[in-house]
């Protein structure tokens, strides 16, 4: 399901061989082409979304070999032999995260517009750090801004997905 | 969308030197491309080759040996605030870097690419002067030192030269004597004053005083105006002189009216966390 | 941004009216001017303006009109250009006033800065720093040229 660009006379072809949320993918990019356009135009994932394309708000948040990047500001050659997560990726055939769980029973969205990039920064800060304080957790997500809630959801949604994930009922 | 480039991926120094020296103005060193992709957005520069230095060996370590501290220039910022060598020998390095801009930044930014894009409103530069550290500038034949003081030359200018790669910082190893602070003020999303201070302290007198101040003005600069009043003093005496101090490191820090703040206003800013470092680094 | 500079330079008013008037001489003495062309005598003027702020380099084609002369003592002139690359325009309202002072030529400029468009984005404080040096520059080259007796 990848639809090329159309092809200037001189472009210069990269092959890029990644997997997407599990699945191995092999496309040809152009140096010049982001991350963040790559997964939404050619493979339909709209989850991650383009914000304020300066790298300062964490709604373009993907998961690259489990690390976080800003989708809009890496250049889509960077993914190759790397995996790649986005939301769309997290649910286990069906089976929400608990993040994305915890977001959905303590009220962690509203218009749901930064609620993908949250959730992934969130999966990394609770691999690393499964039990963070929230003064761990508000340093790790400083780079994740929601306009709507206020964040107190969005603390207590992950707070809770930290409890579960960590054996403890949320 | 960016403009077409082609991309170099050379795989040794003097590769990259013979593409920026041919090339010129119209290729660019890219490591993590955290500032350069985004001028390049921004439409306020255009390349047409861009040159993968990501490719080169041996530049993304951190190694203490002999007295000094070796970061290579491909570092990232999550590599050094993530480093256990650094943790134990500049742990004032590594609070800085776990205070650098966000968690996507640091993974990609590379400290090499900070201090050579030398935006003005930057962390590092600003301890590394204070630390005394020396950056190494490579090219096909030779490379030379620079002494961090010296590598800061105005906003979005270094000494480097076209053709030369930075590719490593060496950081004398602090001493059991040796104290340091670095304080940043900001509420934008790059911070607007950074003053950082290193000494020496045997018993109460402190030796060897290192002052810069960054962000303020268009590049970070050592202070040696306000070191004066502080070097050789007691401890005492030292805090009875930091207003002093403060005064002359603000004038010195060539503050910009922006929208950061008002030149007076930075300069006051920088007088006050010259006082909070200084405290904290005697602590 | 407002700027003001004064520079005394070794030669008699005579000698500094008619320098400027040279255009090709005078312009050339702005850094990163080049190409400067007459297109209307005493009127109309063209140059090129390339200055650059660590890799931020703007090419501004320039044109420049007298609005005002008083013979020996006055011009003000507004240089104006647009750099399609970045997509900036620049605007200069320049006020050149001589006087004389013991001999020498006391050379005045002030000079009405304004940036508009992406370059903006580098910042106020930035880019005054710039305009500021680039006057000063044009300052010392000018008195240079005429004390030099080039």
């Amino acid at each position: 399901m990848s639809k090329a660009m159309s092809r200037h006379r001189d472009a210069q072809s990269i092959a890029v061989s990644f997997t997407l949320n599990g699945r191995l993918q092999e496309i040809e990019v152009e140096p010049h082409e982001l991350l963040l356009d790559v997964v939404r135009e050619r493979f339909g994932l709209t989850g991650v979304k383009l914000s304020c394309d300066v790298q300062v708000c964490g709604a373009c948040t993907l998961l690259v070999d489990g690390r976080p990047v800003s989708a809009c500001t890496t250049l889509a050659f960077e993914v190759r032999g790397r995996s790649v997560l986005t939301i769309e990726g997290l649910a286990d055939n069906g089976n929400l995260h608990p993040l994305q769980q915890a977001f959905i029973e303590h009220g962690g969205f509203q218009c749901g517009f930064c609620t993908p990039g949250m959730i992934l920064a969130a999966k990394v800060l609770l691999d690393e750090n499964p039990n963070p304080s929230e003064a761990e957790l508000k340093h790790f997500m400083h780079g994740n801004l929601c306009r709507c809630t206020g964040y107190k959801k969005i603390i207590e949604s992950i707070m809770a997905a930290a409890k579960k994930m960590r054996g403890g009922r949320a | 969308m960016l403009r077409r480039f082609r991309l170099d991926e050379p795989e040794s120094v003097a590769e990259v030197s013979e593409i920026l020296g041919r090339f010129g103005d119209s290729a660019k060193i890219y490591a993590g491309g955290t500032e350069l992709l985004l001028a390049m957005k921004e439409g306020l520069v255009r390349y047409e080759r861009l040159v993968n230095v990501k490719r080169l060996k041996g530049l993304n370590d951190v190694v203490a040996n002999n007295g000094t501290v070796k970061i290579g220039a491909l570092c990232t910022h999550h590599q050094l605030e993530t480093s256990s060598v650094l943790q134990q020998r500049l742990p004032v390095l590594v609070k800085l870097e776990q205070n650098v801009a966000n968690v996507r930044v640091r993974q990609a930014g590379t400290i090499g690419g900070n201090l050579c894009f030398a935006e003005p409103h930057a962390d590092p530069g600003t301890l590394l002067i204070a630390l005394g550290a020396k950056m190494t500038a490579q090219k096909s034949s030779s490379q030379r030192e620079i002494a961090a003081e010296d590598f800061f030359v105005d906003a979005y200018e270094t000494s480097l030269q076209e053709d030369e790669l930075l590719t490593e910082i060496h950081i004398p190893a602090p001493t059991a004597n040796a104290r340091s602070a670095y304080l940043k003020f900001g509420y934008l999303e790059r911070p607007s004053v950074g003053v950082a201070v290193a000494f020496n302290l045997r018993g109460s007198t402190l030796n060897d005083v290192k002052i810069a101040v960054g962000c303020a003005g268009p590049a970070p600069r050592r202070v040696p105006e306000a070191e004066g009043v502080l070097s050789g003093k007691s401890t005492d005496e030292a805090a009875r002189n930091i207003a002093q101090a403060g005064v002359i490191a603000g004038r010195a820090s060539q503050a910009l009216t922006d929208l950061h703040g008002s030149q007076e206003y930075k300069e006051h800013i920088v007088g006050v966390l010259l006082k909070r470092a200084f405290q904290a680094a005697i602590s | 941004m407002q700027f003001e500079k004064e520079v005394e330079i070794s030669a008699p008013k005579e000698k500094v009216w008619n320098f400027i008037w040279d255009v090709d001489r005078f312009i050339a003495c702005v850094p990163g001017c080049k190409e400067a062309k007459t297109l209307e005598d005493g009127k109309r003027y063209a140059a090129t303006m390339v200055e650059k702020v660590g890799p931020f380099k703007v090419e501004f084609p320039t044109t420049i009109e007298v609005l005002e002369r008083e013979e020996m003592t006055r011009i003000k002139a507004r240089a104006t250009g647009a750099d399609n690359k970045i997509g900036s325009r620049m605007k200069i309202d320049l006020d050149v006033t001589l006087r004389e002072h013991d001999n020498k030529t006391i050379l005045g400029f002030v000079a009405g800065v304004d940036i508009l468009g992406k370059l903006a984005a580098l910042g106020h404080g930035i880019i005054k720093r710039k305009a500021d040096q680039v006057l000063d520059e044009f300052a010392q080259a000018v008195k240079q040229k005429l004390e030099g007796g080039a």
